[in-house]
């Protein structure tokens, strides 16, 4: 239904023109979702540099993994481990970058108080926002894994596809949903947001496991496993994604691993809730917020 | 009838600017305004731990793939990986500070058109805010190689070390990866503000072609061949052999494509620095002219003010 029928409407007073009905606030937060989503998606059609720099880059860096196995003689499946990992950081730099760090990005350009006067839930802007980067970055992770399916003769042995699938949608949930808790924090610590970010890439690509099975570092794989979906869904997608080739060290069983990642993302998101009501309360109380560059 | 006198008020000589020295002094103030920016967001622990824990982390990957597939028999490997990943925090350091100078002033700050229309050159300006981000990067391999030193066991003695070679390498070597810095903050002066991770991309597919934690032999020869006109490759090379004369060679070897042109195991000091004196000076003038025709675009199109946001 078109919000125009809502806004013709004359009001006889202001408390009966706030006065929204549930499909109302249903219906504009959709229309939230999607239009924080839309720069975003369309974006990838007008920027034409982002093949070169989104695509063909990162499955380079992805191949230097790629020759540093082939260069100790690993076993194929470890190739094929490096490419899980560079397809999975395309997501993971997407949350760090453009959830996580993107409401401090629009403290400074102007947009968030913004946001914060627009009738709409604040969710929205995030739900939005992680639909627009899932699409973003899923056009370069499904480039990084196919290219380097094809040109290092990745083998992949799946047995349960569904599970797999499952798996992969679940990490990618609990990531986006990490990523709406960080957006909030990373706003709260203001100049700290930009070497957060930083923080958040090699350190954390290294307890996830990213290019080697997490098992391998012990306690500290473990921890990583129950605190960030990444290292998570890494762990179960490697030992979905490469059933009986050899390689089977593992942190917990995959199936577990999915019930880990659900409760994460449950967890995530109620967390982000908080965050975020509690934000909107210290910016219209204090009025600092917003302010820029802090 | 005559016009009445009119005392000068404005001497046009001036706009001449005082050569070198206002150089200097756009240079020194550019830095200092980038390391303040860089460090003064927080306190000296919290700032050394951040500025640390990406390159040392990097390492560590490096080292766990190792040790998952090699294990103990990795030793002399794990000193060729560390030290090129301690490199690489140098090399991303140096790429992305030019061109996040860039994006920071046009997009965050909005201050990049009242920096270009001041009398400082432009380069000289963004030389000097990339500067600091050098110093951070030079800072993260420092640790890293100590980490490697002191608790990765790699070989290290003080008394091997090839200071001449170090010196000469590193001088070289730092003026070719200001050059790819430039490139990249003449790409960024034409994009978006979501190109903040071109340069780590940019350096990520350097990585591949330096020889950084690989040898090149590992590579296709034309792979091999395109990564020795890379002056990193040169420059890696260069510092591994001052460093540690004893270690393994990317270049050279079984099945690389230097042995097999020069029929040498792997090329020495003299070599090396040639070579990346002659592809450092390349990338140097190519970087320039990119530089210089990306600025004219900029300014034609009316790029300098613009600010994106996605």
């Amino acid at each position: 239904m078109s919000v125009g029928r809502w806004v013709g409407l004359p009001s006889t007073d202001p408390r009966s023109a706030a006065d929204w009905s549930r499909r109302r606030i249903i219906t504009n937060n959709l229309r939230s979702v999607l239009g924080r989503a839309y720069p975003r998606t369309r974006g990838l059609a007008r920027e034409r540099s982002w093949i070169l720099f989104e695509i063909l880059l990162p499955f380079l860096t992805t191949s230097a993994f790629v020759f540093v196995y082939r260069a100790l003689k690993a076993p194929p499946e470890y190739i094929g481990f490096a490419v899980l990992g560079g397809a999975m950081a395309a997501f993971w730099l997407n949350v760090v970058w453009m959830m996580a760090a993107q409401l401090y990005w629009e403290r400074d350009q102007g947009n968030l108080e913004l946001y914060f006067a627009a009738p709409m839930s604040f969710m929205s802007v995030l739900f939005g926002m992680a639909l627009g980067g899932l699409v973003m970055s899923s056009t370069r992770a499904a480039a990084v894994l196919i290219i380097a399916t094809v040109v290092y003769g990745v083998v992949f042995s799946v047995e349960q596809w569904g599970l797999l699938l499952f798996v992969f949608l679940l990490t990618l949930s609990a990531m986006y949903a990490l990523g709406m808790v960080l957006a909030s924090l990373f706003l709260a610590w203001g100049r700290e947001a930009w070497h957060l970010s930083q923080l958040m890439e090699e350190p954390v690509y290294f307890v996830s496991g990213l290019s080697f099975p997490v098992a391998a570092l012990g306690r500290l794989g473990v921890l990583a496993v129950a605190t960030i979906p990444l290292a998570t869904g890494l762990d179960a997608m490697r030992q979905l994604a490469f059933a009986g080739q050899g390689t089977t060290e593992s942190v917990l069983s995959p199936t577990v691993e999915a019930g880990l990642l659900v409760v994460m993302t449950v967890v995530f998101l109620v967390v982000a809730r908080f965050a975020l009501s509690s934000l909107e309360e210290r910016a219209r109380r204090d009025g600092r917020l917003t302010m820029r560059w802090r | 009838m005559t016009a009445p006198a009119v005392p000068i008020l404005f001497d046009p000589r001036r706009t001449d600017g005082r050569g070198p020295s206002d150089r200097l002094r756009s240079f020194r103030t550019a830095a200092s305004l980038g390391w303040k920016m860089e460090a003064n967001w927080t306190d000296p622990v919290l700032f050394f731990t951040y500025s640390v824990a990406k390159p040392v982390s990097s390492a560590l990957i490096l080292v766990a793939m190792l040790q998952v597939i090699a294990g103990a028999s990795s030793q002399q490997y794990r000193s060729f990986v560390v030290v090129g990943s301690a490199l690489w925090s140098f090399v991303i350091s140096g790429i992305a500070g030019l061109a996040w100078s860039v994006l920071d002033d046009r997009e965050r700050y909005r201050m990049l058109k009242y920096v270009y229309v001041s009398p400082s050159d432009f380069l000289v300006v963004l030389l000097g805010r990339g500067a600091a981000r050098i110093g951070v990067g030079a800072m993260g391999a420092v640790i890293t190689l100590a980490v490697g030193v002191l608790l990765l066991g790699v070989p290290f003695d003080l008394f091997l070390v090839d200071w001449g070679l170090l010196a000469v390498t590193t001088v070289i070597g730092l003026g070719s990866i200001v050059a790819i810095g430039v490139l990249m903050a003449a790409v960024c002066l034409q994009t978006r503000q979501d190109s903040w991770h071109y340069p780590e991309a940019v350096a990520g597919g350097l990585f591949l072609i330096s020889g950084a934690v690989f040898p090149l032999s590992a590579l296709p020869l034309a792979i091999q061949a395109i990564a020795l006109l890379n002056p990193l490759t040169w420059w890696m090379e260069g510092t591994r052999l001052a460093l540690f004369p004893t270690g393994t060679s990317a270049i050279g070897g079984t099945g690389s494509l230097y042995t097999e042109l020069t029929g040498s195991p792997a090329p020495d000091g003299p070599t090396i620095v040639v070579a990346l004196l002659v592809t450092g000076a390349v990338v140097t003038l190519v970087s320039a002219v990119v530089f210089r025709w990306s600025e004219h675009r900029a300014k034609d199109r009316g790029l300098i003010d613009q600010t994106t946001g996605s």
